[in-house]
C-alpha cells in the first residue's frame, strides 16, 4: 500500500452557505490515478479547489502532508492579451517557488525545458501561447503544471472542446506522466469512458452522492443512474470500458 | 522651428512633464487592458477629480488632522494646505479600488456594470462638491480640477518623475508576481501566490499612479494615455519586452508633438495630445489589418 497523502473526514464543500456535497470522506494515497466525473454543476471543480486549498471546506477535516500541487486549469478560463511564449507561460510555474526577489536563474531554465520536452512541445517555446492549438496549450499549462515539480498533478476538464486526435493523444500523456513520472494525477472531467479507461480510481460526483473507490467497484449501473439521474449500461470490450445510454440501447 | 523654439522656452516643464506622463501611462495602461478593465482607468480619473472636488469643500481640517495626529499646535503650513486635494484625490482612488477588488467576489453584477455606477456616481458628487464650494467659481475649479499639460511647472515635473520611478521600480521587481497573475490568477494562487493580495497591490499600485497623473495631465489626457499606447504596443509587440517598449515609446513622443500641433494651431492641449495619439493607432491599426 502507497503512503497516504491526502485525507478527507466528515468534509463539506460548496460556496459561502451553499454546501453542494457533505460528508465527503476520502484517502488519496501517493502515486494514485484518480478520475473525478459528475454532471455539470456537480461540485467537481468546487472538489478540486477544496483539496488545493483555495477553497476552506464548510465542514469537516482536510490533513495533507506537506504537498506541492501542479494544477492545470480549464483552458479557455486564460485568455491572455499580452503575447506570453509558450517558455514565458511554462517558467510561471517556476515563480511561485521563488522568494519574493529570486529570479529564474539556470536550474529553472534546465527545468523548464525539461519539462516543454516532456510533453513534446520544445519546438514551439518561441512561439506566441496565443497562437497555439487547443492541444498544444493544454500541453503548455500541463508543462507549467509540471515546472512545479509537483507530487500532485491536477488537471479540470483537459480534453474539453478538442479535436479527437488532440483529444486521445493528450489522455496518452497523462497517462504516460502517471506511469513514468510516478506522479500522482487527479483528472476531472465529464466525460466518464474517459476517466474510466485511463485512470485507477474513480469518484463520482453528484450533489449530496458521493462515491469513490477502485474503478470495477465504482463503477456501476447502480451507481451511474444515481449520477446522473438516467440508465447506463457498461460493458467491457478489449479490456476497455464503454458505457452506453440504456435509452439509445433501447431505441435501436 | 519658430514655434518649437517658442514653446521650448516658455513651456519647458509641460514637454518634459508629458513625455513622463505618457511613460507613466504607457506602464500602468499595459496592468489595466490586460485585465480587460480599462473602464477602471476612466472611473480612477473621475474619482480622483471626485477627491480633489471634495477638498475644496473644506470639510475635513487637513492641516488640523495631521497636527492633532502628532500632537502639535496648529500652524499655518502652506505644504499641507496644498496637499490636500492631491490627498483627498489619492484617498477616493484609493477607496475605489479596493471596493473593487472585492466584487468579484459576487455573482450579482458584472464589473462593467459596477464600474459604470462608480463613474456616474463620482461625476455626479463631483459637480454637487463643486457647488457647495465656498471657495471659487464653478467655472474656475473645474479648470482647476481637470488638469492641464501646459501648467506642468518644476513641482509637478519632479512629482511625476517620482511616480515613473516607482512605477518602474515595482513592474521590475514584481514582474514575476504581475506576470503570473495577470495571465492566470486561479493557477498562481494555485499554485501558491497569493493572487487576490498581489492583484488587490497591483489595483492599489495603479490606483495611485493614476490619480496623481490625472491631477497634473487632466482626466482625458489619462485616461488615453492609458489605453492608446498600450494598445498599439499589443497591436504591434510579439513579445512581452516589446508590448512595453512600444507603450513606452508612443507614449513618450506623442504628447510633445501633441502640443506642438496644440500650440501651432491653437488647440487644447489634452485633447489634440488624445486626437495625435489615437491618429496614430488607427493609422497603425490600418495597417497591420491590410498586412494580416
Amino acid at each position: 500500500m502507497n503512503k497516504e497523502i491526502v485525507k478527507l473526514k466528515d468534509v463539506s464543500i460548496g460556496y459561502g452557505k451553499n454546501v453542494i456535497i457533505s460528508g465527503i470522506n476520502l484517502t488519496i494515497y501517493d502515486n494514485d490515478f484518480i478520475g473525478i466525473v459528475g454532471p455539470n454543476g456537480a461540485g467537481k471543480t468546487t472538489l478540486l479547489k477544496t483539496l488545493l486549498g483555495s477553497l476552506k471546506p464548510l465542514a469537516g477535516k482536510i490533513e495533507k502532508a506537506s504537498l506541492r500541487f501542479g494544477y492545470v486549469p480549464q483552458r479557455d478560463i486564460v485568455q491572455p492579451l499580452l503575447p506570453y511564449t509558450v517558455y514565458d507561460v511554462v517558467m510561471m510555474g517556476r515563480f511561485s517557488l521563488m522568494k519574493l526577489f529570486q529570479y529564474p536563474g539556470k536550474t529553472d531554465k534546465e527545468i523548464v525545458e525539461e519539462c516543454l520536452k516532456s510533453v513534446g512541445i520544445y519546438f514551439l517555446r518561441h512561439n506566441n501561447y496565443n497562437s497555439l492549438s487547443g492541444g498544444q496549450r493544454q500541453r503548455t499549462l500541463i508543462a507549467r503544471a509540471l515546472a512545479v515539480k509537483p507530487q500532485i498533478l491536477i488537471l479540470d476538464e483537459p480534453t474539453n472542446g478538442m479535436d479527437t486526435p488532440s483529444h486521445y493523444s493528450l489522455l496518452d500523456l497523462i497517462k504516460e506522466l502517471h506511469d513514468n513520472q510516478k506522479l500522482t494525477v487527479i483528472i476531472v472531467s465529464h466525460l466518464l469512458s474517459d476517466v474510466a479507461n485511463i485512470t485507477k480510481k474513480l469518484i463520482l460526483l453528484e450533489r449530496n452522492f458521493f462515491q469513490a473507490g477502485d474503478i470495477e467497484d465504482v463503477l456501476s449501473e447502480e451507481n451511474l443512474r444515481k449520477t446522473y439521474s438516467s440508465n447506463f449500461l457498461v460493458t467491457k470490450v478489449d479490456e476497455e470500458y464503454v458505457i452506453t445510454s440504456k435509452h439509445k440501447e433501447q431505441q435501436t | 522651428m519658430n514655434t518649437i523654439s517658442q514653446l521650448i522656452e516658455l513651456f519647458p516643464y509641460a514637454i518634459m512633464g508629458s513625455v513622463l506622463a505618457g511613460i507613466i501611462c504607457g506602464f500602468l495602461g499595459i496592468f489595466v487592458t490586460s485585465q480587460r478593465v480599462v473602464f477602471l482607468g476612466a472611473v480612477l480619473t473621475q474619482v480622483s477629480i471626485a477627491g480633489v472636488a471634495f477638498s475644496f469643500l473644506h470639510l475635513i481640517n487637513f492641516e488640523k488632522l495631521i497636527y492633532s495626529l502628532f500632537g502639535t499646535t496648529v500652524t499655518e503650513n502652506s505644504f499641507l494646505h496644498h496637499s490636500e486635494p492631491a490627498f483627498f484625490s489619492l484617498l477616493f482612488a484609493v477607496l475605489t479600488v479596493l471596493v473593487f477588488s472585492q466584487t468579484y467576489k459576487q455573482k450579482f453584477l458584472t464589473q462593467d456594470g459596477i464600474l459604470g455606477t462608480i463613474f456616474v456616481l463620482a461625476i455626479a458628487i463631483r459637480i454637487m462638491f463643486i457647488q457647495k464650494s465656498p471657495v471659487a467659481e464653478v467655472s474656475e475649479i473645474e479648470t482647476i480640477l481637470k488638469g492641464d499639460i501646459l501648467f506642468i511647472g518644476a513641482k509637478e515635473f519632479y512629482t511625476l518623475l517620482i511616480i515613473l520611478f516607482f512605477t518602474v521600480i515595482v513592474f521590475t521587481i514584481f514582474s514575476k508576481q504581475l506576470s503570473f497573475v495577470t495571465f492566470d490568477a486561479e493557477s498562481a494562487s494555485a499554485h501558491g501566490l497569493n493572487s487576490q493580495l498581489w492583484l488587490l497591490f497591483f489595483y492599489l499600485f495603479v490606483g495611485v499612479g493614476i490619480s496623481l497623473t490625472t491631477r497634473f495631465v487632466g482626466d482625458v489626457f489619462a485616461f488615453a494615455y492609458l489605453i492608446i499606447p498600450s494598445s498599439i504596443g499589443i497591436l504591434l509587440g510579439r513579445r512581452l519586452w516589446q508590448v512595453f517598449v512600444i507603450a513606452i515609446i508612443v507614449g513618450a513622443i506623442i504628447p510633445p508633438i501633441s502640443l506642438y500641433l496644440a500650440f501651432r494651431f491653437d488647440f487644447s492641449s489634452g485633447p489634440m495630445a488624445v486626437a495625435t495619439a489615437f491618429t496614430l493607432f488607427l493609422l497603425i491599426y490600418g495597417v497591420k489589418k491590410i498586412s494580416t
